[in-house]
């Protein structure tokens, strides 16, 4: 039995300054998102295992417990899944589109990194209802303008699209252990680990072009031109297209300089379907912020609706200087007040801030 | 400026060799001192800075973004599992990850018992690479030294990093199986990949460079 004092690894105590800012931040960034017309929206801190696992995947990563009647239930590992449940569900009848914002705390069994523990904060939004590209551009903006509050400027997002790859695998028609290869060498951009599989593979001389070319496609507008030049196959090109589009309105929002296009990025949870993104802050090790398009995950709880989301994680996002948090430091000067409890009653009425020296 | 996470011992003057001809110049001697830190002798845009950690270590600052840049094996970096990118293969450090016994043993038996003991430093690889098979073993952790295990009976095989093989064959061991080619690897944290684009990538070309040039 641990002593009663131990706390448990992946858990953390917010106190004082610390929570103040916790708080500080999150209202922050709840102003912006009710700005841009999203709804709060409270979900449960605990749901059907199922719901995470068929939603989420990464089964391994889920706290669960079975209840007395014995089904298996699951702490959040996130809200996505959540929400989209609530959608389908709920809310199938709302008119479209259905704009959601959410902000708590999610368990995954994990190594603690980057300031994250088992436990940490997200808040996000959850746009449902909108396939074309603006709802893309909508959710991408609500970001732009998130670290902006905040006044973060030095912030990058990193915008890629499942389909680009998508298409290119789905024409090889490879065994899934070898498209799993060959992701994990894209994954962590390791050529010679790519070489030597790509001797094993066997290829024409056009895909292995393509496989050497993926890892280095990032970078300004010239990233698309250059993946142009690779692949012809509908549902790639078609993401392009997509992107392209994106980063067109970006550059005539003169934001395109917070934009990066990454097609080597092909990590991402299995309900993603479309566009895919990171945010990064120089100065941070980790991401701050991810989040695409999963089409496919109302679906799964009965309603066909398209969705596009991301999240923020505040305890990366504490550890930034931020001007937006200088207002923190200390509680605001009270009034020092004997045993005249009548007295710091009427302060109080009046407005003011008491401390009581008894 | 960008930080690079070098190890200590015997990466150490192969991994200075590959950054100097790249072109940088360091205002220390690196190999001699006894400090941890150094600067570059570049200008302040195009400042480098060197850190010395541990071996096992190096993942772990780069990961985490301590340093921006690392140079590491990739045993270390198999074991640690540390979530990287590892553009280049450096080309030097050449090892083979394998497991190691008495003569003429086999790496999927043990001595009789149902479980096979194993030696090594090395426990995660172990570990997958025996469920990967579904071979159970016992993984007995050990710092140094890991040849002696089999010879007193601590263990029945050993999981190591074997570069000649001179070790294994004076204590009257061999490779009974390789697990995996290791050899030095650039390691590049993901966040600092794409916040300092333009300075690791020129990075990355001129170590390139360097590389396909032939090391001696």
């Amino acid at each position: 039995m641990k002593s009663y004092t131990q706390i448990p690894p992946g858990t953390q105590i917010l106190i004082g300054r610390a929570a103040r800012r916790r708080r500080v931040l999150e209202r922050a960034i709840c102003s912006v998102f009710e700005g841009w017309s999203y709804e709060e929206i409270i979900p449960p801190i605990f749901d059907y295992y199922d719901v995470f696992a068929k939603g989420w995947g990464q089964e391994e990563q889920i706290y669960r417990f079975i209840d007395r009647e014995g089904n298996i239930l699951a702490l959040r590992p996130e809200f996505t899944s959540l929400v989209a449940k609530t959608v389908a569900t709920r809310l199938a009848s709302s008119p479209k589109p259905i704009r959601l914002f959410y902000s708590g705390e999610v368990l995954r069994f994990e190594k603690a990194k980057g300031g994250r523990q088992r436990e940490f904060a997200q808040i996000g939004i959850e746009h449902y209802g909108g396939a074309g590209k603006s709802a893309d551009v909508e959710i991408l903006l609500v970001a732009v303008e998130t670290f902006q509050r905040l006044g973060i400027q030095s912030f990058q997002i990193n915008l890629g699209s499942v389909d680009f790859f998508g298409g290119i695998i789905d024409r090889m028609e490879l065994p899934k252990e070898q498209v799993g290869a060959l992701k994990e060498v894209l994954n962590i951009k390791d050529q010679s680990g790519l070489e030597s599989l790509l001797q094993q593979l066997k290829l024409d001389e056009q895909r292995e072009r393509i496989m050497r070319a993926v890892p280095h496609l990032t970078g300004g507008r010239q990233v698309i031109a250059e993946a142009r030049s690779l692949v012809k196959n509908a549902r790639s090109v078609e993401a392009l297209d997509h992107l392209e589009e994106i980063y067109s309105i970006f550059e005539r929002l003169d934001l395109a300089q917070h934009l990066t296009i990454d097609l080597g990025e092909i990590r991402g949870f299995d309900y993603y379907t479309g566009i895919l993104f990171r945010a990064y802050v120089r100065g941070l090790g980790f991401e701050v912020a991810s989040g695409g398009r999963y089409d496919g995950l109302p679906a799964a709880f009965g309603e066909d609706t398209p969705a596009v989301g991301f999240s923020f994680s505040l305890d990366r996002l504490e550890q930034l200087v931020m001007p937006a948090l200088d207002s923190t430091e200390a509680l605001p000067p009270a009034v020092e007040v004997d045993s005249d409890f009548a007295k710091a009653i009427r302060l109080r009425q009046s407005g003011k801030a008491v401390k009581l020296c008894l | 400026m960008l930080v690079i996470a070098l190890c200590k011992g015997r990466f150490l003057e192969p991994s200075l060799d590959l950054l100097q001809r790249t072109g940088i110049r360091f205002l220390d001697d690196v190999a001699s001192s006894r400090k941890l830190i150094f600067d570059s002798a570049d200008s302040a845009d195009n400042l480098y800075r060197v850190v010395l950690v541990k071996p096992a270590d190096v993942p772990t600052y780069v990961e985490y973004g301590a340093a921006d840049i690392g140079i590491a094996g990739r045993d270390v970096l198999l074991e640690t599992r540390a979530d990287v990118l590892q553009p280049l293969d450096l080309n030097f450090g050449h090892c083979k990850l394998a497991v190691a016994g008495p003569k003429g043993t086999s790496s999927v038996n043990g001595s009789g018992q149902p479980t096979i003991r194993i030696a090594t430093k090395y426990p995660n690889i172990t570990l997958d690479f025996y469920n990967s098979r579904g071979i159970p073993v016992e993984i007995i952790p050990l710092s140094g030294s890991i040849e002696l295990a089999p010879l007193i009976g601590l263990a029945d095989r050993i999981v190591d990093l074997v570069e000649t093989g001179r070790t294994l064959r004076e204590n009257g061991l061999e490779i009974l199986e390789v697990i995996a080619e290791s050899s030095a690897r650039l390691l590049i944290n993901r966040a600092g990949y794409q916040t300092k684009r333009d300075e690791v990538r020129r990075l990355i070309q001129a170590l390139e460079k360097v590389v396909a040039g032939g090391v001696s």
